[in-house]
């Protein structure tokens, strides 16, 4: 019962997706949900390491940019085939995560974070000034379109589906992984990590693994976001972009992929409200645009306040009453 | 036949001695009990055994290897599982996915398997129904689907010695299972204790409740500033000199006041 009843969960999800870009062929609107899906990609990796390890990380941004920038160069620099530039990113940022959980087996909380904050800052400053790959402050352009099998992904709606295809199988993994024994143990080691150690969990191990797949998913998202915007340049992996990645994911709420997902949806359309709502006037989205680091701060701060466990945590507060009500 | 050999275990901390040259042996299927007053270096002992903390010098035999200097999980891997004086639970799990944690190291589901679900239903299955053999053993499966923060305290500890239990131990090490406990509670304690021992799990207890030590442990080891100042069967210890002038002696005066 339960199980069919996620199966058509799943399908009714796929088929929305998929109807998107046969409702819609405004580039603009499919260039936006392309941006959504990158985000969920990376926010299910970062809800995985933060939401139920409970390690924090404001270094994703630049995960993400190890991706962008390894498969912008293999594809663009070596000329080598889009999905060794994939492999490529994702492998290099999963090892990056590797280098990065060695601090995370020493430090916690606040220490931990000013650990992946410099990690970050580390990497800005290396994709800034390590010009022969990244090409400077000015970045690498003409990078190429998806292409599998002869097959060129060059337009808005391909690339939409190239995108949130890989967010779906990416979401149904971490779910999978999350509900699993990584998923519980990683959920016990958030909650105490000597009751963790003393329920026989690999603790060392268990953060270097999940340090390295969420950093792995979130070079993933950065490969796609090279070759869907075709231009990658330092900015877009700040600190500040982390920041806003790890906003999301409080938003969100720990201990909750759905939460997260969610958040990431919402807060990545805010600023392209009009996409959605074309009689939007110009000032709003000029208004939603100069203030987003400021609505996403509030949003946090409401959260916090309001419902500490975030949009997980009213979600799951939602599903009990009616289970309540159900039995009586 | 003795399943734990503790030899000669030393432990300071700066000048204080906490374990001082300390052996003694706990016997299979048998329930022991560790007294002393506070500061005797009976937490101390506990977590030098578990991994938690490094021995400066000495043994403890168990199943033909040496504990001391071992991690933590691998100790629990290896049989030996503990509660904390202070209860570490995962608060915002329910008892029984507490529990389920505790299961961990009999299954073998990783990343790769668990994200693909590649054969991890019967694993998840028999999971789960240890977790609730386990919770109906200790008669707290009416907490099941509770979040242990919203546990009482008294049953908090029942569910972490379900959890170190889940873990399958041959060696269970309770840190003052019945603080904080009231009478009702600490009867049904002593109760469990013997079924958990009747389950095949030998158990040493660190415990100041004398009622309960004195009522389920077969032997008493009694510590003072780190050294072994008595050990043996509860109606030797009672009558036992040293014992009285340093465990009750002016503690029972204080705290009659």
């Amino acid at each position: 019962m339960k199980r069919s009843m996620g199966v058509a969960a799943w399908m009714a999800l796929v088929a929305v997706i998929g109807a998107v870009p046969l409702l819609t062929d405004d580039r603009y609107l499919l260039k936006v949900l392309v941006f959504v899906g990158i985000n969920v990609i990376i926010v299910s990796g970062l809800a995985l390491l933060f939401g139920y390890a409970g390690q924090i990380s404001l270094g994703h941004a630049a995960f993400v940019g190890i991706g962008a920038y390894a498969s912008a160069y293999v594809t663009s620099g070596l000329g080598l085939p889009w999905l060794v530039g994939v492999l490529a990113g994702t492998t290099l940022a999963a090892i990056g995560g590797l280098l990065l959980a060695m601090p995370s087996l020493r430090l916690r909380g606040h220490y931990l974070a000013m650990a992946t904050l410099g990690f970050n800052e580390i990497m800005y400053v290396i994709f800034r000034e390590a010009r022969a790959v990244t090409g400077g402050n000015d970045g690498l352009s003409g990078i190429p379109f998806p292409e599998v099998l002869g097959v060129r992904m060059d337009t808005p709606a391909s690339i939409y589906l190239l995108v949130w295809g890989t967010a779906l199988v990416v979401v149904f993994l971490v779910a999978n992984i999350v509900r699993g024994r990584p998923g519980r143990a990683m959920r016990g080691l958030h909650g105490s990590e000597i009751g963790a150690l003393a329920c026989g969990v690999d603790v060392a191990r268990l953060k270097i693994r999940t340090f390295a797949v969420s950093a792995g998913l979130a070079g993933l998202a950065g490969t796609l976001y090279a070759h869907a915007v075709g231009f990658v340049a330092p900015s877009t992996f700040s600190l500040e972009q982390s920041v806003v990645l790890l906003a999301i994911v409080v938003v969100g709420g720990t201990g909750s992929l759905a939460g997260p997902v969610i958040a990431s949806i919402a807060l990545t359309l805010l600023p392209y409200a009009d996409a959605l709502i074309p009689g939007l006037g110009k000032d709003v989205i000029a208004f939603l645009q100069d203030w987003e680091a400021d609505i996403y701060g509030i949003a946090m701060i409401v959260v916090v306040v309001l419902a500490p466990k975030g949009i997980g945590g009213l979600i799951r507060a939602a599903r009990s009453r009616s289970r309540a009500e159900e039995t009586g | 036949m003795s399943l734990l050999k503790v030899s000669h275990v030393t432990k300071r901390f700066g000048g204080l001695t906490a374990v001082d040259d300390l052996s003694f042996d706990v016997h299979e299927g048998s329930i022991k009990a560790v007294i002393g007053p506070n500061g005797a270096g009976k937490s101390t002992l506990f977590n030098l055994l578990t991994g938690f903390d490094r021995a400066d010098s000495g043994a403890a035999t168990f199943l033909g290897g040496d504990l001391l200097g071992r991690r933590p999980d691998t100790v629990v891997r290896r049989g030996v599982a503990r509660t904390f004086q202070n209860t570490q639970l995962f608060e915002e799990l329910t008892a029984h996915e507490n529990v389920l944690v505790g299961v961990e190291p009999s299954l073998r589901a990783g990343f790769v398997r668990s994200a693909l679900r590649i054969g991890i239903r019967a694993e998840e299955r028999d999971a789960r129904e240890r977790a609730d053999h386990i919770l109906r053993l200790l008669d707290i499966e009416r907490w099941r689907d509770v979040i242990a923060a919203d546990i009482p305290h008294g049953v908090r500890r029942s569910v972490e010695i379900a959890r170190a239990l889940a873990t399958g131990p041959q060696v269970l090490l309770l840190d003052e299972p019945a603080a904080g406990l009231n009478g009702a509670e600490t009867q049904s304690l002593a109760a469990a204790l013997y079924r958990i021992r009747d389950h095949g799990a030998t158990i040493v207890v660190v415990e100041h409740d004398m009622g309960l030590v004195m009522e389920v442990s077969e032997e008493i080891l009694v510590l003072d500033r780190g050294r072994k100042i008595a050990e043996g069967p509860p109606l030797l210890i009672q009558k036992d000199v040293a014992v009285i002038e340093a465990y009750l002696g002016e503690e029972v005066e204080d705290d009659d006041v």
